[in-house]
């Protein structure tokens, strides 16, 4: 139990590596949407409820949802998956066989030392503070945006507004 | 630092490696490049988690919404490569023609 926020990371590095060994893109949404849960559960660990809420609605539920459905449009009629060909397979296998190098090597000397010291294996404790508290930090910093970021609403709005105007002029054609 | 901000970093490489290696596929590129904008999501809601700060909070959310704009105009650019050609495959691209 004290090592099950590194067992998330080190599983989401294995999906990550599920979708970059490149199978046809059906399978590669798949990945995405594991490695997803996957970073959701590690944000609730680290204490981020509202953002863990936010990853699964905006980003799987929105996003992955419309990759889904361009990528049905854009489809052959035999996907590649990761048991078929040598070349995706491979390379998944590699990207699996470098993490568990690394696994080993983390807990064999405690320490990796690249340009920074990464120590201190184990969870971490959040601390919650004196008291009860009615509110959590997250939701009510991510509310702040409307409040010390008004002009930073404004422009991803109206980004929004452009970009949604992009692509119906891209979709268009001609 | 623990160890999980260096699994965070590596699956950002992982997947920045992804997406600049193509296969068949235009569709895997789009993919790897939301790979990236997630795992960027997870280390800023860390640190924010981290720090204590509620104010960075603001940074996950603001980099979601322009990760979306970005893959909705990356998705536009691929169904029309795929209205033209009827599938994304990037050995129909060519500098002449979309």
């Amino acid at each position: 139990m004290t090592y099950v926020l590194f067992t998330l990371s080190v599983l989401l590095v294995m999906g990550f590596v599920g979708f970059s060994s490149k199978p046809s893109p059906i399978y590669g949404g798949l990945a995405l949407i594991v490695s997803g849960v996957v970073g959701c559960m590690i944000i609730l660990n680290y204490g981020g409820a509202y953002l863990g809420l936010v990853m699964f609605l905006i980003y799987l539920g929105g996003m992955m949802v419309v990759f889904g459905y361009t990528a049905a449009m854009a489809i052959e009629e035999y996907p590649e998956t990761w048991g078929s060909g040598f070349e995706v397979f491979g390379c998944f296998l590699v990207g699996l066989m470098m993490e568990v190098g690394l696994v080993l090597w983390v807990l064999e000397f405690d320490e990796v030392v690249v340009v920074v010291s990464l120590n201190d294996m184990g969870n971490w404790v959040v601390f919650e503070g004196e008291g009860l508290e009615l509110v959590r930090g997250d939701s009510i910093g991510a509310g702040a945006l409307y409040d010390y970021g008004r002009w930073l609403v404004v422009v991803a709005g109206w980004t929004l507004f452009v970009g949604v105007y992009i692509v119906i002029e891209i979709t268009r054609g001609n | 630092m623990t160890p999980t901000y260096m699994n965070i970093m590596l699956a950002f490489t992982i997947s920045l490696l992804g997406m600049l290696i193509y296969r068949s596929h235009l569709m895997a590129s789009l993919l790897c490049l939301e790979g990236m904008m997630m795992s960027l999501f997870i280390m800023t809601a860390l640190m924010a988690s981290n720090a204590h700060s509620p104010l960075i909070n603001i940074m996950p959310i603001i980099m979601l919404v322009f990760a979306a704009c970005e893959a909705a105009v990356g998705l536009a650019l691929l169904i029309s490569i795929s209205n033209t050609y009827g599938l994304d495959h990037i050995n129909n691209l060519s500098l002449l023609q979309c």
